[in-house]
């Protein structure tokens, strides 16, 4: 099926979601929740497009929007760009010196009227995507917690959480790297917890926590301490394997 | 004397008796223990955080150990107007607490709530689940003497 998208012809499949679609024509659609990992969270609605449809001009979320008919779809018009600019104006005020909201805001010429006041040490836009990662490996040791104004990202009772093995993956998903996450001397600190990194055999570099390998040992059944190396080295000693097998194929 | 076991164990062990679960447990014992979030946990197989996601969720639920006895003022427009306010300024001299707190000997807890559906005797306030209509500040202190309140003035 076809569809159109700012006056380009995209082929599409039935039921496949408008931001794919999109972004796989090389459309570029702003997003902050979506994650091609974690899709369906679709809380940002900075993804918002107009979808033309017999006549008829609605605004629908392009990262949850199944494609079902031949529509138009418009991307950037004055009215998609207005609302994008009011929901920047307010994600501005919640997070007002976050860099990559700061670039947005600029970009939609959002501007935050002086009666709105934030916590500027504040990053979190409560998108809930770290939330998600956390649930999707299995740890589940964040939430979001309370509601309205003192709604946060948070460990039971705000301690260290029994079950988060310090992976990262909160921090690394985080669209505006709102994630307090430390290193140093061979110690990551996140979610008032520490963890003890352990080094890659080969190169020496800090990779994995204790618990994260543990994890993976537990789950998988792995015995992934017989070969501790970080995913570069993993790569490289794949690829000399790789090597080997097609030279001695090819003699 | 209920335990927590007796009140999870009401319900099958499937994640959507869980709200259920928790508002029983705030029932009997006025606020959600730790250990009964931890139970509850275990028993429907669902992480800490969704049921503390929950728990702190809902008004109904609360992780702080409540009164015996729960003074809602209402706040909602008519209320607002006659002076709710002034009830809630009041009940602070007489117990010391301030709106979601508790009082030291457990007895009373502040909430506000945005309607009541009885405007008509505005200003309200129900205590438990007993309304009082067209309160004045003497009324407040007469009805926590009612309830064993002030007892050292």
């Amino acid at each position: 099926m076809i569809i159109k998208i700012d006056g380009k012809e995209c082929t599409a499949q039935k039921g496949e979601y408008l931001l794919s679609i999109a972004r796989r024509n090389g459309i570029e659609i702003p997003t902050l929740c979506h994650s091609d990992a974690l899709p369906g969270i679709g809380s940002c609605r900075l993804c918002i497009v107009e979808v033309v449809e017999k006549g008829r001009s609605r605004v629908v979320t392009s990262c949850i929007f199944p494609v079902m008919g031949e529509i138009e779809v418009l991307t950037n018009s004055k009215k998609i760009r207005n609302m994008r600019k009011t929901l920047l104006m307010l994600y501005l005020a919640r997070v007002p010196e976050n860099e990559k909201i700061k670039k947005l805001a600029e970009e939609y010429g959002a501007v935050v009227p002086e009666r709105f006041s934030a916590d500027k040490s504040e990053d979190c836009i409560l998108c809930g995507l770290c939330v998600k990662a956390c649930e999707s490996l299995g740890s589940s040791a964040i939430s979001t917690v309370n509601r309205g104004v003192t709604k946060k990202v948070s460990t039971p009772y705000d301690e260290p959480s029994k079950e988060c093995i310090g992976c990262g993956s909160c921090a690394y998903v985080c669209p505006t790297n709102a994630m307090k996450i430390k290193e140093k001397d061979g110690i990551r600190t996140i979610w008032n917890k520490d963890f003890k990194l352990i080094k890659c055999e080969k190169c020496g570099e800090y990779f994995a926590t204790k618990e994260q390998i543990e994890y993976i040992n537990k789950k998988k059944g792995f015995n992934l301490e017989d070969e501790m190396l970080c995913d570069k080295c993993k790569k490289k000693k794949a690829g000399e394997r790789l090597k080997e097998v097609f030279e001695d194929y090819r003699e | 004397m209920i335990e927590i076991k007796d009140i999870i164990e009401k319900y099958p062990r499937e994640k959507r008796y869980t709200l259920a679960m928790l508002q029983d447990v705030q029932k009997q014992f006025n606020y959600i223990p730790r250990q009964a979030l931890m139970m509850i946990s275990e028993y429907v197989d669902t992480p800490l955080s969704s049921l503390y996601s929950m728990a702190t969720f809902y008004k109904a639920l609360s992780l702080k150990p409540k009164g015996k006895y729960i003074i809602k003022v209402c706040d909602g427009t008519a209320c607002h107007i006659r002076s709710s306010m002034v009830l809630i300024d009041e009940i602070y001299n007489i117990l010391k607490i301030r709106i979601g707190e508790t009082t030291e000997d457990g007895m009373f807890s502040l909430e506000t709530v945005n309607c009541l559906g009885s405007c008509a005797i505005a200003p309200v306030m129900v205590v438990n689940d007993k309304y009082y209509g067209k309160v004045t500040p003497a009324m407040v202190r007469e009805i926590i003497k009612e309830y064993g309140g002030e007892k050292n003035e």
